[in-house]
């Protein structure tokens, strides 16, 4: 018999009982549903915090010298109360560092956590929940800004504390509708009157939130409105990635010595750059990817264990129709092939619906979370394989037993 | 080659029940020549069906020989047997055995599907074959849509497709009441008519009456051999 028989015939009879047929395969379709949802999701998640969020936190090329360090949601509760009696980050910290890294593009200094999030108005128009930054000059060349209208801070607007702020793109269009009229106008930043000098280039949207909604005022300006934030920080931008590692290590000499430590006493700030940041990123993932396999593994064993027990149960309800085909003629490998490609081809249906089930739930969460969750090619692959698998190694026993019967008995079976 | 279809030898088969051994046949042996119309007749027990089922390859004799159209084939491996069923033999059963949930037509492919004859070719064999006997009518029919007498025109026509050496039949009628079981002798009679060489197996005379040769087996042997006129339904 020719696999195309075979598969014929696997289809029908699984037609025939499409019920059955599915709770059959349930174990599987769940398996690599969840296997193909939670890649797709990791995998999104994992785009996502390479491409933006390390960017959007750190800049390229840069590193942080901060009060805390960046993964501080995996640092234990003593940590964080032995790290809250460190010394705030400072202007003269950003100077000492300046002094160390004369070769550096950019150090600035910026305001951190808690980032207050305002209202912003003009003539009647007024944005909510803008957040809000005080910064030294150079924080925009950290960040590679560009300006698509005015200018940006400038040292002598930090010294004198001049009542100025730079605007992100959405913010000048919402006020402004075209950010060329923005410049020179007078807007309301939590009802501190403040000059518009320049409206910055638009840097798009990231889980589903603007990048471009926020306002940088001069840090002595910020400071005056709000008060010194905990967590100021540094940021060090050099000219290549591969002067980084060198450029931390100065900086941290410098630090060290700005703070007076002895040679033994531990660092009361941190260095950090965006690989901190996906460090932490990949070993959350890194237990996640270690987990997935483990569960996809249980329910396909189990769905395994179910699709055999179905297939004895078939080749026990259709033991007459084996003795039939024997006595016209079928050898005992046409027989284990039918079975075979029956348990395949149920299996690897499983897997297709599984497919379907995961893709469509990755897609539900892209829909209805910022998460970018994106299906992998590899996880759809694997998946299939993992069906088409199952079903021959759970099918086997089935088959080779049904190949087994002899004619005359199992004509005789009931 | 000769003519001899089937030439079986001493043929022994024993069933091993428990402690207690069973000899369902005890040294039968047999000619059966091209175009011979033979029915095989005893009592209930005399070891008709065991021989057949040997003749058909669906079993193998504990010892003996059996020569199938010039072959040796007691002592094959189950594939080679299936092989032979394949080609050589036409099997026709009391209860039909036809697939249920398959049309006439497909039943019929069957043995071609296992033939390995594919596509076109195996429709139109198939067809053929139903033709012949008078079912080309009630080709798409599932059997549960048949008469049991077309059931067994159907099961004629699926042991005749692959164009066998022998066609054999365990009590093809016995299932049947007396109009549908003559639509059936009149189906064997004909195919004998065009050349076949037929075996059945039947208790009933009448039935008998339509071969030209009647082995009659008792406690595993054969009690009897005779030759006769045929009587033949117009
Ligand atoms: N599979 C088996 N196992 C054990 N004994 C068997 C088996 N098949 C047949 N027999 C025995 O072999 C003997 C011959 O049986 P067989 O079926 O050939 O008889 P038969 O002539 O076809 O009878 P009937 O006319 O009732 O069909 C009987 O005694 C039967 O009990
Ligand atoms: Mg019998």
């Amino acid at each position: 018999m020719h696999y195309r028989e075979a598969i014929r015939l696997a289809l029908d009879s699984i037609r025939t009982a499409k019920l059955r047929s599915f709770f059959t395969v349930l174990g599987i379709v769940v398996s690599v549903a969840f296997l193909v949802a939670v890649v797709a999701i990791i995998q999104g998640m994992n785009a996502y915090v390479r491409v933006n969020l390390t960017e959007a936190m750190v800049g390229t090329n840069s590193f942080q010298i901060r009060w805390m360090p960046i993964e501080m949601a995996m640092l234990s509760d003593q940590d964080v109360v032995r790290m809250n009696k460190r010394p705030l980050v400072s202007l003269d910290d950003a100077a000492a560092v300046r002094a160390a890294l004369p070769d550096a593009k950019a150090v600035a200094l910026q305001t951190g956590w808690p980032t207050p999030a305002v209202e912003v108005a003009h003539a009647g128009r007024s944005m909510p929940n803008v957040i809000t930054f005080g910064i030294t000059p150079e924080y925009q060349v950290v960040y590679d800004y560009g300006f698509v209208a005015g200018d940006a801070l400038a040292d002598p607007d930090v010294r004198e504390r001049r009542y100025l702020a730079v605007i992100g793109h959405e913010v000048a269009t919402q006020l402004f509708d075209d950010p060329a009229r923005a410049v020179g106008k007078t807007i309301h930043v939590a009802r501190l009157p403040v000059r518009v000098k320049g409206v910055i280039a638009p840097k798009g949207k990231t889980l589903g939130q603007s990048l471009d909604t926020f306002v940088l005022l001069p840090m002595t300006v910020f400071e005056t409105l709000f008060g010194r934030r905990l967590t100021t920080t540094v940021s060090v931008k050099m000219h290549t990635a591969a002067e980084v590692p060198a450029a931390m290590a100065r900086a941290e000499e410098a630090m060290r010595r700005a703070h007076q430590l002895r040679p033994r006493e531990e660092n009361d700030f941190a260095v950090d750059k965006a690989d901190a940041l996906i460090a932490f990123w990949t070993s959350l993932t890194g237990v996640l990817f270690a987990v997935v396999p483990a569960v996809v593994a249980i329910g396909i064993l189990v769905g395994g264990i179910v699709i055999m027990n179905i297939m004895l149960m078939a080749v026990q309800e259709r033991t007459r129709e084996i003795g039939i085909r024997k006595s016209l003629g079928a050898r005992r490998r046409d027989i284990r092939r039918q079975f075979l490609v029956e348990s395949v081809a149920l299996a690897t249906l499983g897997g297709l619906l599984g497919v379907a089930f995961g893709a469509g739930f990755a897609q539900l969460i892209a829909v209805a979370t910022p998460l970018p969750a994106k299906v992998t090619a590899w996880s759809v692959a694997v998946s299939l394989l993992l069906g088409a698998g199952t079903g021959i190694g759970f099918g086997v026993y089935p088959a080779t037993r049904a190949a087994r019967l002899d004619p005359i008995t199992a004509m005789r079976a009931e | 080659m000769s003519d001899l279809v089937i030439h079986v030898v001493d043929l022994v088969r024993e069933y091993q029940m428990g402690a207690e051994r069973i000899q369902a046949l005890r040294g039968v042996s047999l000619e059966i020549r091209r175009n011979e119309y033979v029915a095989i007749m005893g009592p209930s027990g005399s070891g008709k069906s065991t021989m057949m089922n040997v003749l058909g390859c669906l079993d193998t004799p504990t010892s003996g020989e059996y020569w199938l159209a010039g072959q040796e084939v007691s002592r094959l491996s189950d594939d080679a047997l299936a092989r032979i069923r394949n080609r050589e033999i036409g099997f026709v059963f009391q209860t039909f055995n036809l697939l249920p949930r398959a049309t006439a037509l497909q039943n019929v492919e069957l043995p071609l599907v296992y033939g390995g004859v594919g596509g076109r070719d195996r429709r139109d064999r198939a067809r053929r074959a139903l033709e012949r006997v008078g079912l080309g009518n009630r080709m798409d029919h599932r059997p549960n849509e048949l008469s049991g007498g077309q059931r067994q025109r159907v099961a004629i026509a699926r042991a005749l497709v692959n164009e066998p050496a022998i066609l054999l039949a365990d009590e093809p009628t016995g299932n049947l009441d007396s109009t549908t079981s003559a639509d059936v002798m009149r189906v064997f009679d004909r195919l004998q008519t065009q050349g076949q060489t037929i075996v059945l197996v039947t208790h009933e005379a009448e039935i008998a009456a339509h071969a030209d040769r009647v082995v009659t087996l008792r406690d595993g042997r054969i009690a009897s051999d005779l030759r006769q006129d045929r009587t033949r339904a117009a």
